[in-house]
């Protein structure tokens, strides 16, 4: 049975007639039956409805059914329902009139790109405010730090450096390996045009040991261990954990960001040492495969040429790209508000910020060691 | 095993309760009832419906969680719009329509354009039941409904939920231990028990309440520690 909206109209009454199914399902042919008729309702003083041919009627049926009668009697309309034998129908159409409410209709929140520009050019002041504000309350919260070491967290230091050290020893591992063996084909390919072969294993030495070992260790580490912590305490953020810590006198940066930075700072080191050696056998396994540089003479030339200024020169900088991956990712958990897809957005700056966080001081170092000609 | 031997009806168009202590299964046996979960042995039968749990498509029934579960990146209307959109070919202002219908029928016309972040977890509570509405199934299912609220909240959502039934014949099957909620808005009921691994008592609430013998369900339902007298008048 299709749906149909009949109207009978004698002067300025009208009677409406409807039946078929209204519901969920033939709600499209209902709006378009309503809109039809509602054209021939115009100027009409009173309606009848009857509802006695309506087979079936649900939520959905009612309210388109509900919203045309309320336009009638917008417009001076006067109406009766006549059930007829359908108590059903009337009692749904009856919710649905019942509920209806005038209220004024907000703004959309979907923008256009423009003003999406500007609603992000607008928050970079809060944003570098929020940021110096974090930077400050962890500078301020040293001093207390000394005069209360008990108000940090130490038992979970094993834990933490294990999750971001030993944890994330085999993908660090595997990242400087890979880059050591990029680093030996590159130098084979580029300098065995000048015949300077020879010099493949003081280039894979320099540019690991000094710039890309703590480079790409800190990026795996932002990549992995800053997503963990920032969705960590973004979590404990939206689900009143952090609160509560408050509510019972603890310092939560003391308490969660300290042991997390300081398990950074410990743990990146000796990441990015062992990474320099897996790199070192990258450069070698590479070498080895499409030369015939022999291996010894490769070690020999790779031992000649490790310092102690290529070997400070890149680990001394671990410690500061691992403080600012504890910040950033601690930070922009702390700063979480809302949801699930609070947290997921909070992540995400956390990593991109992270990884653009480490580039910026490697490059300083690079340039403060350049102007030290070390 | 938490259960077995749980075999109940629900009539048609009723508020039937799932009661019992904590731990005693109701909430197991509400994840099995919109088949999120599978029974080790036995099968559940919705009429209409087969097993929940091997049903495809639209979802049969609708089902509100304990914390409303709408999704905090959408707007109220975006989140009732969601299997509108999914499992109708509506589009456009029928789908508004009916979505701002839904939200006015919960008392939360205005809310439209806010996220479930910026709104209480009583209006919370109303939402997601006008999302378990969007797709007009004749059962729902709420989980502690009332939980958490304040006793006007839960009030106003206890006559919400009579609204739906007695007006849109709605049948609700609701898993709760709130005693206010269930002598207000429950036609039916079931007691689990955690010792008894199952049903302990079925029937009217009220007449649970005042008629039954056994120890447990009396307690439960007079909220007496097991020790205290079992004597209804005493």
């Amino acid at each position: 049975m299709n749906v149909g909206v009949r109207v009978d109209r004698k002067l300025d009454h009208a009677t409406i007639v409807l039946s078929g199914p209204f519901d969920l399902a033939h709600s499209t042919e209902v709006m378009h039956a309503v809109k039809s008729a509602e054209a021939h309702l115009h100027k009409c003083r009173s309606a009848e409805v009857s509802l006695a041919q309506v087979n079936r009627i649900d939520g959905s049926g009612a309210v388109l059914l509900a919203r045309l009668l309320d336009r009638l009697a917008a417009n001076g309309c006067r109406t009766d329902i006549s059930e007829g034998g359908n108590p059903e129908a009337a009692r749904v159409l009856a919710l649905y009139r019942r509920h209806r409410t005038d209220h004024p209709s907000l703004p959309s929140r979907t923008m256009n790109p423009l003003t999406r520009l500007g609603a992000i050019a607008a928050q970079i002041p809060a944003r570098a405010n929020d940021a110096f504000d974090f930077t400050g309350r962890c500078a301020a919260a040293l001093p207390k730090l000394a005069a209360a070491p008990r108000s940090v967290d130490w038992g979970s230091l094993p834990k933490l450096m294990q999750e971001i050290g030993a944890d994330g020893l085999p993908v660090a591992s595997a990242a400087n390996l890979l880059v050591g063996i990029i680093i030996g084909f590159l130098g084979v390919s580029q300098l065995g045009r000048f015949g300077a072969i020879a010099f493949v294993p003081e280039l894979v030495v320099v540019a690991h040991f000094r710039e890309l070992g703590p480079l790409v260790t800190a990026i795996v580490v932002a990549g992995r261990s800053g997503a963990g912590l920032a969705s960590e305490i973004a979590t404990m953020k939206v689900s009143e954990e952090i609160d509560a810590l408050r509510s019972m006198g603890f310092d939560p940066i003391r308490w969660l960001i300290v042991p997390r930075c300081l398990a950074l700072a410990l743990t990146l080191p000796l990441l990015t040492w062992i990474g320099d050696v897996m790199a070192l056998a990258g450069g070698l396994a590479a070498t080895l495969a499409i030369t015939n540089m022999p291996a010894r003479a490769y070690i020999e030339a790779t031992l000649n040429h490790i310092t102690a200024a290529h070997l400070f020169v890149g680990l001394v900088k671990t410690p500061f790209l691992a403080l600012a991956i504890g910040l950033i990712a601690c930070g922009q958990g702390l700063l979480t508000q809302g949801g699930a897809a609070a947290v997921g957005r909070r992540t995400t700056s956390a990593v991109v910020q992270s990884i653009l966080g480490v580039i910026v001081i490697s490059a300083l170092f690079t340039f403060f060691f350049a102007l030290l000609g070390i | 095993m938490l259960m077995e031997h749980v075999t109940f009806e629900v009539k048609r168009g009723s508020v039937f309760a799932i009661l019992g202590g904590s731990g005693s299964g109701k909430s197991t046996l509400l994840r099995h009832l919109i088949g999120l979960e599978r029974p080790q042995a036995g099968r559940i039968d919705i009429e209409g419906v087969g097993e929940p749990q091997h049903h495809e498509g639209a979802p049969p029934f609708g089902v509100l969680f304990q914390s409303g579960a709408l999704f905090s990146s959408m707007t109220l209307a975006e989140n009732l719009a969601l299997p509108l959109t999914t499992w109708t070919s509506l589009r456009g202002p029928i789908v508004r329509e009916l979505v701002q219908a839904k939200l006015e029928l919960v008392g939360l016309g205005p809310f439209s354009e806010h996220l479930p972040g910026e709104i209480s977890g009583g209006m919370k509570k109303r939402a997601g039941i006008a999302r378990a509405l969007m797709l007009e199934a004749d059962l729902l299912f709420f989980d502690e409904p009332s939980a958490g609220l304040d006793p006007i909240s839960a009030v106003e959502l206890d006559q919400l939920i009579l609204a739906l039934s007695r007006d849109l014949g709605i049948t609700v099957v609701i898993v709760t231990h709130e005693l206010p909620s269930i002598f207000l808005v429950a036609d039916d009921c079931i007691v689990l028990d955690k010792a008894a691994k199952g049903i302990v008592a079925r029937g009217d609430p009220r007449k649970l309440r005042d008629e039954s013998k056994i120890p447990f369900v009396h307690n439960f339902f007079t909220r007496s520690s097991p020790g205290a007298s079992t004597d209804p008048g005493g």
